[in-house]
């Protein structure tokens, strides 16, 4: 028998499991190998610790004794667990913990902002002005106007007032077609009164033009130049119905 | 020989002959005489309410509007050669005359001056291409006289809560009263805007003469006016500011008068 095979039963020889033939094999080979009687004693020894154990240590705790136990416990955590707060609803649902400093500034940014919208429509009520953004300046835009116009989200004033001339353009580029084909069948006095008050419109509409190139922030001259290409586009559609 | 008898049958043909010709010829003439003129008549009345509305569109010739305490309209017109289509039609309460629908592509068509009663309780709305406007003793809820070229405006004792004018060339004057809550608008490219209103009106009021920067404020100088852009325009309020008046001449003068 080799060191492996004693190994093996080994364990079996200790117990007394073994057949005559096998428990032979392992003493002889117990005799003359100091390595595997070293591994004997070993067991030996652990089989020995065993049996002098104390089995009252070693038994099983009664399973029903111990839910009971765990049962208590938690009955006696949920008695001493404070009530949970009621749930919160609406603007204060996010727990509005507010610090005085926090609501006096509020209430300062609140009387601010309120002191601001009224100068804006003071300043409105006495300042008359265009009714469109197109009569506007950059100088009578308002802060969030800028703030649009900077980011790209609106036209700027000027944008805005060049894009609406070139409509009204348009729009009279049209008319001015549709009167030449009719205003052969007028008469001298009604070609005489039309032609003198297209010259007078465009003469106004010069100057105004001319003055923005001067001042292109002037509020008024805007206004009229819309105004003045207003009045032309109805002059030509009037007379384009004769 | 010829007998007497028959002596006498030819001279009474001669005679018959020729006075036929001599009435042939005056009848001629006198229908040559009328053409020449050039003028048609045309007259018309209808029965009115207290809030009838007259619309009218002229295309060229004058137009008087007057107010009268009667409950019918009387159109009556004056037609120049040659002669324009005419055909008003009576709809709800609302009488409309539009001569440049009913004359549309037609090559010449003549003057035709309006005139035309109505209750002073009506609304008058008129405009015209060319020619004079005329309305007076009106104070229904509106008037308006708009002229697209050449052509002055006369409001003359208006009552109405909204009045507007506007021309091409020529002149408007105003002579009426600001009603509370009222609005007004008077419009020129070029002419004089006079407004003869009591002293005692009360409207927000935005005059613009950005061309002659001729502004005459007369009896409502001062007070809560102030002048805008360089004296182009004034913006304030007269009493209250219980009405809105807007007036603006492109390239002519603007002036108010004590009523």
């Amino acid at each position: 028998m080799n060191c492996q095979d004693c190994q093996e039963f080994i364990s079996h020889y200790i117990d007394g499991e073994l057949d005559e033939v096998n428990s032979s094999a392992v003493s002889s080979h117990l005799s003359i190998c100091d390595e595997c009687v070293g591994l004997f004693d070993d067991f030996s020894a652990i089989l020995a610790n065993c049996g002098q154990t104390d089995l009252d240590a070693d038994a099983l705790p009664n399973p029903r004794a111990m839910w009971c136990r765990i049962n208590n416990v938690i009955e006696a955590e949920i008695e001493h667990q404070p009530e949970p707060e009621p749930i919160k609803q609406g603007l204060f649902a996010r727990g509005w913990n507010l610090t005085f400093s926090q609501v006096g500034a509020a209430v300062l940014g609140i009387a601010v902002i309120s002191s601001l919208l009224t100068v804006v429509g003071i300043r409105n009520y006495f300042e008359p002005t265009g009714d469109d953004f197109t009569t506007r300046s950059k100088e009578s835009q308002t802060t969030f106007e800028k703030v649009l116009s900077k980011v790209g989200l609106i036209d700027s004033p000027e944008l805005a007032r060049e894009k609406r001339v070139n409509e009204q353009r348009a729009v009279i580029d049209y008319w001015t077609q549709r009167v030449q084909v009719k205003r052969g069948q007028w008469d001298a006095k009604m070609r005489d009164a039309f032609d003198r008050n297209v010259n007078e419109i465009d003469q106004a509409v010069h100057e105004y033009t001319r003055q923005l190139e001067t001042d292109p922030n002037d509020d008024l001259s805007g206004e009229m130049l819309d105004s003045a290409l207003n009045e032309k586009m109805n002059l030509l559609r009037e007379f384009a119905e004769l | 020989m010829i007998s007497p008898l028959i002596i006498s049958l030819i001279s009474a043909k001669v005679i018959k002959t020729t006075v036929v010709s001599l009435l042939s010829v005056v009848f001629f003439f006198a229908l040559s005489a009328h053409e020449i003129s050039g003028q048609k008549r045309f007259s018309r009345s209808y029965p009115a309410g207290q809030n009838v509305r007259l619309e009218l569109t002229n295309r060229s010739g004058t137009v008087t509007v007057e107010g009268w305490d009667r409950q019918e309209i009387n159109i009556s017109a004056y037609l120049e050669a040659p002669a324009a289509t005419l055909v008003p039609q009576s709809l709800s309460g609302t009488i409309y005359l539009n001569l440049v629908k009913d004359n549309q592509g037609r090559a010449e068509v003549g003057n035709v001056n309006f005139t035309i009663k109505v209750p002073f309780t009506s609304s008058v709305d008129i405009e015209t291409r060319i020619g004079n406007l005329s309305v007076s003793n009106i104070r229904g809820s509106l008037v308006r006289a708009h002229i697209t070229s050449d052509g002055d405006i006369t409001l003359t004792n208006i009552a109405a809560s909204a009045v507007s004018a506007q021309n091409g060339i020529g002149d408007i004057f105003f002579d009426g009263e600001i009603q509370s809550g009222g609005n007004y608008r008077f419009s020129s490219v070029r002419g004089s805007i006079n407004l003869r209103i009591p002293f005692n009106s009360s409207f927000k009021l935005v005059a613009t003469a950005p061309s002659t920067r001729s502004i005459d404020l007369g009896p409502f100088n001062g007070g809560n006016m102030r002048l805008v852009g360089d004296g182009r325009r004034i913006a304030g309020q007269a009493g209250s500011g219980e009405a809105t008046m807007n007036v603006m001449n492109q390239r002519g003068n603007i002036a108010f008068i004590r009523r």
